[in-house]
């Protein structure tokens, strides 16, 4: 529809760009649309959702959803809290380690060779599951959130990235600073580290979301409930939600019983709220860093 | 390299290889907490994949327990469960390829080919944002759209036609796999490729178009020729982690129904760590099985695409250990 309005604007529009246009703006709403409809049945009874699972509005608004969801205990402030800890203290961490080694890396000396080939090893081969267990069992780590942050301390992968951003700082202006005496510590945390700004607050975006929706190894090593993390959490709802209306399935009464699928969708938007209200804002950022480093893997 | 050289070497000509070291003890200071991390992390953990090679008892210690030499691979052979989950690993992974990897490239052309700056812009931040999801978030909001009562199946049931069970069905399972990794990481994915349309030369577009060449032609001839370094590169990955079939998503979909169906080795992993009496030696073996096959059919594909195109993404020679990136290969 829009593009017919622009189509009378502007004379010419082939039918090649008529095809992509439409195409993408059906992508964007298959998109788009399930969070909107995730949205809209978080705030709906459970009632309403059986006579329109689809609609544009909730035809009942309701926050008992949420009412339920807090209900539930305190478990999702503790997720929160546990999840904003980590995210935080591991960023921190993480943005800390990598940023010296990728500094390291981009700099001359005995040695560099074999350590960057190390790292790169690790990359394509790893002891896997079992070995990485036993030792955060050995190091009597589990059930603890040291284990999540030091697991995450550092990505070979984002540490070459970075080690070529720093490449790309003229070589004077380090020589400069040699000149006047100042040593490699110096020079790194004066000279190197505020050029850097942009390409470490990127690479601190995706460490945090990467820690923000990590959920593997949480999953194996926290078993306690004041431990759980938001995505554990969510997880925990939704496999105990799914068990939940099986057995309640024969209950007729829709008013009176737990709209699952509500508590569920409440809980997702609880989780994803922090990044979808600021990723339209950091998309050009999140965008940069993909592109200075090329691929995720 | 040789601007270093100079500093490091501007105050005597000659160095010994210990002044060397001492000279940069400030970088290896810097360097320590990394290092410390990989050791740990990386290091330890792959001196215990001997435990493939043992029969491990706990109370014996991974170096106390006898070694069975390639008894777990063997076992790997002639376990119908172990077969059936690399069966299902390759043909998911043959699908991701097939159904997958196009994708981006075909998005990022008609990214850049639609008018209109700004709702592009708009578009761009829609299509990467579920990138930015876990899978246990993505999987709840597909299952709430796909179940028998979700709203996908509400509307079949409007159009008087019989629901669909997607995720309750093995054969529908596969295709739902496709479909929701498409929707989550196809506009992130086409990032790359767009980052390459922009470097292309646009004097050779506009010589083409001097020359009478559709809008179409040009598109084929000229944007997907100067990205054939980018497939390249994207498809020596995508081959190099053909056994991982996608872990997140399929753990977090799968249900009873199309378990077996869906068993790739990572969840097979899972399963008889996890779910059952563990045989560690065992899980190891399958968990290394999968690794070496992974890194000898990535060394392949990165020859051969080598071969066929002249990008590699790695050489084992000297002078090329360090990655190079598709934008900037695309570049050159």
């Amino acid at each position: 529809m829009a593009n017919v309005k622009v189509n009378k604007k502007r004379k010419k529009w082939s039918g090649l760009e008529i095809f992509c246009t439409v195409c993408l703006t059906l992508l964007a709403l298959a998109i788009a649309l399930p969070f909107w409809n995730t949205i809209v049945i978080s705030f709906t009874t459970n009632s309403a959702y059986v006579k329109h699972p689809f609609s544009l509005w909730p035809k009942e608004f309701t926050l008992d959803n949420y009412r339920n969801l807090f209900r539930n205990g305190a478990g999702l402030l503790v997720a929160y809290k546990n999840t904003i800890f980590v995210t935080l203290i591991g960023t921190l961490s993480a943005m800390a380690t990598m940023v010296m080694a990728a500094y390291v890396f981009s700099r001359e000396f005995p040695g560099k060779r074999f350590f960057f080939l190390a790292s790169i090893f690790t990359m394509y081969f790893g002891g896997g599951l079992i070995p990485m267990y036993l030792l955060i069992k050995n190091m009597h780590l589990l059930n603890t959130h040291a284990a999540i942050i030091l697991m995450s301390l550092a990505s070979v992968y984002n540490i070459i990235i970075m080690k070529n951003g720093f490449e790309g700082v003229p070589m004077d202006l380090q020589e400069a600073a040699m000149i006047d005496g100042a040593n490699d510590l110096k020079i790194f945390a004066q000279v190197m580290l505020p050029l850097q700004k942009p390409l470490i607050a990127t690479f601190s975006l995706f460490t945090a979301v990467g820690l923000w929706n990590n959920w593997y190894w949480p999953m194996l090593i926290l078993n306690k409930s004041e431990k759980t993390l938001l995505q554990l959490f969510l997880k925990t709802i939704i496999d105990s939600a799914s068990s939940m209306s099986e057995s309640l399935s024969t209950s007729e009464d829709l008013t009176t019983m737990i709209f699952t699928m509500g508590i569920q969708m409440a809980s997702v938007l609880l989780v994803i709220l922090p990044i979808m209200t600021v990723y339209p804002f950091l998309q050009k950022y999140f965008v940069k860093g993909m592109l200075v480093g090329s691929v995720k893997m | 390299m040789k601007e270093n050289a100079k500093v490091q070497g501007s105050a005597r000509k000659k160095k010994t290889i210990l002044s060397e070291i001492w000279s940069a003890r400030y970088l290896y200071l810097l360097l320590l907490p990394f290092l410390a991390w990989l050791i740990v992390f990386h290091y330890v953990p792959m001196g215990d994949i001997v435990m493939a090679f043992k029969d491990y008892k706990a109370r014996l210690g991974i170096f106390g327990s006898p070694w069975v030499g390639l008894k777990h691979f063997e076992r790997i052979f002639v376990t119908p469960d172990a077969i059936e989950s690399i069966k299902n690993t390759l043909s998911i992974s043959a699908g991701r390829i097939i159904w997958e990897f196009p994708l981006p490239i075909v998005l990022a052309i008609m990214i850049t080919e639609m008018p209109g700056t700004k709702v592009k812009k708009v578009y761009q931040t829609i299509f990467t944002f579920p990138h930015f999801l876990s899978w246990i978030v993505v999987s709840s909001i597909m299952t709430s759209l796909f179940s028998s009562t979700g709203v996908v199946n509400t509307a079949i049931a409007g159009f008087g036609m019989e629901k669909i069970q997607f995720l309750g069905n093995p054969k529908f399972f596969r295709v739902m796999l496709y479909v929701t990794e498409n929707w989550k990481e196809v506009g992130w994915g086409a990032i790359i490729y767009m980052a390459a349309i922009a470097g292309i030369d646009p004097t050779l577009y506009e010589a083409a178009s001097i020359d009478g060449a559709t809008r179409l032609r040009q598109i084929w001839h000229i944007t997907l020729s100067c990205l054939k370094p980018t497939i390249a590169i994207m498809f020596i990955l995508k081959i190099g982690g053909i056994m991982n079939a996608g872990f997140d998503q399929i753990f977090n979909m799968r249900n009873a129904v199309v378990k077996a169906s869906s068993q790739i080795l990572d969840t097979y992993v899972y399963d008889i760590t996890f779910l059952a009496t563990p045989n560690y030696g065992f899980s190891t073996a399958v968990g290394l099985f999968k690794a070496v096959i992974n890194f000898i059919l990535l060394t392949i594909a990165n020859q051969t695409v080598g071969l066929l195109t002249g990008t590699k993404m790695f050489s084992f020679r000297r002078e090329k250990v360090k990655q190079e990136k598709p934008v900037k290969a695309k570049a050159e």
